[in-house]
């Protein structure tokens, strides 16, 4: 008796004295978490034991946390939250915004089947891989990419801002001009798989390996999907060397009656131990920096991209991304000025301009500007009158030296029709649109001298009136190059809903480039 | 050391005397083990001084803080103050915030400089206790190879090391620095290829100022520094004071300027030039220490907006844990400089207490040396000795910023609100109603 007297104290005691620094009840929160933090799942029951605290997951994937204001969440757990963030800054309730702690990191990251990586490799001169040379492989058809939707995945939209703000290669973040035009449609042309979350695009990519050879998803993700069975062959894990977007997993407080509990939660998944257990599980990097990486991570990370401030930039982003299920790609109509004034370094100009498109342009923007796989390009050559005209569809290299030798030829005119030539360049777009509506149609003038020649101005656009209004969305950019008259250029500009860029400023091929992506 | 304290030696004769088979009172082994548990227990609670009182009511004390919650969070602070019977709980908010939301429920507040300390004094309608216990300055954080990159440029100086070896701090020219931000290429003018490679550049990035040159390593991002928000901290908004304080050719903005229309127009003109070196970053980002002394700092962002606080408290805890200073991280001395006073606010007789308590007790004055702050001890000088004197003692290279730098004063209050408000495009506050 004296024996269960004293055990009965001390167990009291005990019961007492840890109550103390345990805190009160149970408690559950309810936490609208990413799909992909579902691996958290053989933690959870721990934290509940250590901290009295049980989080009570709702894995969904949403991109900015749509839906967890005025609900019944407790937490909110992305990826990111940046996104939200933005969305309630728009709002103009940005001092409100929640307490947020970011927890651990991982960044977005390409994964390539060996042979892939070992072709985009041997092509780069020093072996390492960018965002631009992803984007110059998907476009010409040698990588064949799966992403999650950067509509509906938080993980899809910062892997979509990594690719967009290396594209613009400034250096710094995204700014609303850097979005004016779509730079990413060679990128998007080898997007072949997409789901709803990137938990849902690896599942996807398991069943399916042959669709797709290269996942844009975090690292931790491919690590995990490495060392899991369902592979035939690991994945490379390349981290782009123009940078790459940093997730931090941020844990949110959405009900702020809820502090004592989100605290404890906090510090928890904060202390040294779980932080190592949540790296050996999940493979994200720890926040702690007293912890050694796990040997996968021992690859440094690369920097990290600035995420835009404005939530436009990013809507714009994702909008012109548009649904990734059912790619869509351009026309393009270039009209090319082969009268005599063309003849020597400028028709040179032009040949290095359509080969920089063509792929011999190895800057990072060029890379991205670039003729893609399935784009359909018209050229057609005008002096007087048209002088040939040429489409291809882009399959392969062939179509591409089809083009470099339209534009090689050899003959020129001795007068100029501008204007008749851009109502040629209508028709064409006339006929495209009706043959796939959905299909996005532009058109590029180059000329380097006034129109002395077939229609007038004034009689262009009584013709163009004419048009459907499908047709007369078409936009043209006119690039102004030598005499042309840049006035004239700039009105047809205004008129159609496109820009005129200057090429006497840069260069042709800068000017082609800066032109590639608007719409 | 008395008798029972003694190490015992290793053989106590009247354990072999024990008969093993004799039926004896004594513990059961459930109650053996848990038993050193509770006294472990007990031993913590009396070390903690949460058992020195325990009948004592606890006063909890509701207090709104940014930065500066790094003071209160500490275990030695909490408890000393437990042991004047105080407890605070802290609710996160950037200083401006705190100055510009809704003060209803709190006790204190702690803004951590004096422009959001006036903000929130002036809404008082009846005067309020408060206390300014110490001041930090405002730094750059940045990592070695950066530092030695701005070198390089000549837009960073090192700051001499007494026993050589490698610094902790530098002096950074912000005349030239800001030239790195500007946009356009070179510190001064348009300098075109700077680092000789034979491609132009268009602007400032850490590879175009020759950081690609230091083998293996590459950063094609601008040079830039990474603040939290403008519209809500008083670190970003001290920081636009000295980019202001530059940029208007090294005076205060709307100084002496008795024409207040005059004076908000100098304002928007100066926020006009200094708006672009600020939206480089994009998006601002909370919590700029955390993530500048977590793991992936570097990769995160090369230069952070810290307090001088948050790194030398880095520091003294890195010496503890390593035996060692962290050479990695080092500090950018903006030159001119600018000091931040953090003010504890009261708004309650709580609050009345925490304040008498930060003001008068000797002991949360020396933690706060401890923690890296600079601490007033009588009047404006001498701040800096016993903070000086505690580094050097634990082995941490003592700060010696140049003595005859100019320091930034902070505009008149609604001129530097003016700065802040379209620079950030922020949002209108939400105050209390009247």
């Amino acid at each position: 008796m004296k024996r269960y007297l004293g055990a009965a104290l001390t167990l009291a005691l005990l019961a007492a004295l840890t109550s103390c620094t345990q805190g009160d009840e149970e408690v559950t929160l309810r936490v609208l978490a990413s799909p992909e933090l579902a691996d958290l799942e053989p933690l959870l029951d721990d934290l509940k034991d250590d901290t009295g605290v049980e989080l009570d997951m709702d894995y969904r994937a949403t991109a900015d946390l749509s839906g967890a204001r005025g609900t019944s969440y407790d937490l909110a757990w992305p990826a990111s939250d940046r996104s939200y963030l933005l969305r309630l800054e728009e709002r103009g309730e940005r001092a409100a915004r929640p307490e947020s702690t970011p927890i651990m990191r991982s960044p977005v990251v390409v994964g390539l089947t060996p042979e892939t990586a070992g072709t985009l490799r041997a092509s780069s001169p020093d072996g390492r891989l960018s965002w631009a040379d992803i984007a110059d492989a998907a476009a010409d058809g040698t990588v064949r990419f799966g992403m999650a939707d950067p509509r509906r995945s938080d993980t899809g939209r910062a892997a979509l801002v990594g690719v967009a703000t290396a594209a613009a290669g400034t250096g710094s973040a995204l700014r609303e001009q850097d979005v004016s035009c779509d730079r990413l449609r060679g990128f998007r042309s080898g997007q072949t798989l997409t789901a709803a979350s990137s938990r849902d695009l690896i599942a996807a990519y398991t069943g399916h390996q042959g669709e797709a050879d290269a996942l844009i998803a975090h690292e931790s993700e491919l690590l995990s999907l490495n060392a899991s069975d369902k592979l035939r062959e690991p994945l490379v894990i390349v981290h782009p060397e123009d940078g790459m977007v940093l997730s931090d997993f941020p844990l949110l407080l959405l009900d702020p009656d809820e502090r004592t509990a989100y605290r404890k939660v906090v510090d928890w998944l904060l202390g040294g131990d779980v932080q190592r257990r949540l790296m050996q599980h999940t493979w994200r990097r720890p926040v702690d920096p007293d912890i050694t990486p796990a040997a996968p991570l021992r690859a440094p990370v690369g920097n990290a991209l600035s995420f835009p401030d404005r939530l436009s930039i990013v809507e714009r982003l994702v909008a012109d991304y548009g649904d990734p299920a059912s790619p869509t790609s351009d026309q393009v109509v270039f009209l090319l000025d082969f009268s005599g004034s063309m003849r020597g370094e400028r028709i040179a100009e032009l040949r290095d301009a359509f080969a920089d498109l063509s792929g011999a342009d190895a800057t990072s923007t060029g890379k991205f500007a670039g003729f893609y796989r399935g784009e359909h390009l018209t050229v057609v050559r005008f002096g007087g009158r048209v002088l040939q005209e040429r489409t291809v569809t882009v399959r392969g290299d062939g179509d591409l030296r089809t083009l470099a030798r339209t534009v090689a030829a050899d003959s020129f005119a001795d007068s100029t029709a501008v204007w008749s030539a851009l109502d040629h360049g209508y028709r064409i777009a006339a006929d495209a649109v009706r043959e796939a509506p959905e299909r996005p149609v532009s058109i590029v003038l180059m000329t380097d001298g006034e129109s002395n020649a077939g229609l007038s101005y004034e009689e262009f656009l009584r013709r163009r009136e004419k048009l459907g209004a499908d047709v007369r969305e078409v936009p043209t950019f006119p690039v102004h190059f030598g005499e042309a008259d840049a006035a004239a250029l700039e009105k047809a500009a205004r008129a159609t809903g496109g820009r005129m860029v200057d090429a006497d400023k840069s260069s042709l091929s800068d000017a082609f480039k800066e032109i590639r992506g608007c719409h | 050391m008395s008798e029972a304290d003694r190490p015992h030696v290793s053989q106590e004769p009247r354990l072999r005397t024990r008969d093993r088979n004799r039926p004896r009172a004594r513990l059961p082994i459930h109650v053996l083990v848990a038993l050193p548990l509770a006294l472990a227990g007990l031993i913590s609670l009396l070390v903690t001084g949460n058992a020195l009182r325990p009948f004592d009511r606890i006063t909890t004390i509701e207090a709104r803080m940014a930065s500066k919650s790094d003071y209160f969070k500490d275990p030695e602070v909490r408890r000393l103050l437990l042991q004047h019977g105080l407890r605070v709980d802290i609710h996160r908010l950037g200083s401006r915030g705190i100055a510009t939301q809704s003060l209803k429920g709190m006790d204190a507040v702690f803004p951590s400089g004096q422009p959001a300390a006036k903000q929130i004094l002036d809404r008082q309608d009846h005067s309020v206790r408060s206390v300014r216990p110490f001041v930090t300055p405002l730094v750059l954080g940045t990592f070695r190879a950066y530092a030695e990159t701005l070198e390089k440029m000549r837009v960073a100086t090192a700051q001499p090391t007494p026993g050589g070896g490698k610094t902790l701090y530098y002096n950074l020219d912000m005349h030239k620095f800001i030239g790195l931000l500007d946009g356009k290429t070179g510190v001064d003018q348009d300098m075109g290829d700077q680092d000789g490679d034979e491609t132009e550049e268009r602007a400032d990035t850490w590879n175009a100022i020759g950081f690609d040159r230091r083998g293996g390593r590459s950063n094609s991002g601008r040079v830039l520094v990474r603040t939290s928000s403008v519209c809500e901290s008083n670190s970003a908004g001290t920081y636009l004071s000295i980019l202001a304080f530059v940029k208007n050719e090294d005076s205060t903005p709307g100084a002496g300027q008795t024409d207040k229309t005059k004076a908000m127009k100098e304002a928007r003109e100066v926020a006009g030039k200094i708006k672009p070196l600020i939206d480089l970053q994009g998006m601002w980002a909370d919590e700029q220490a955390d993530s500048y002394l977590s793991a992936l700092g570097e990769s995160i962002a090369p230069i952070s907006l810290i307090y001088e606080h948050q790194y030398l408290a880095h520091q003294i805890e890195y010496r503890q844990k390593h035996g060692s200073q962290d050479t990695d991280r080092v500090l950018l001395y903006p030159s001119p400089y600018a000091l931040t006073e953090p003010q504890l606010i009261s708004l309650s007789d709580k609050g009345d207490r925490l304040v008498d308590v930060i003001e008068n007790d000797p002991r949360l004055r020396q933690r706060a040396i401890e923690l890296g702050f600079r601490v007033r001890f009588s009047g404006e000088d001498g701040t800096s000795d016993q903070l000086n004197a505690y580094l050097g003692e634990h082995g941490i290279q003592v700060p010696t910023p140049n003595r005859d730098e100019t320091k930034v004063y902070e505009p008149d209050l609604d001129v530097l609100q003016e700065i802040i408000n379209s620079v950030g495009s922020c949002p209108p506050p939400v105050l209390d109603a009247p």
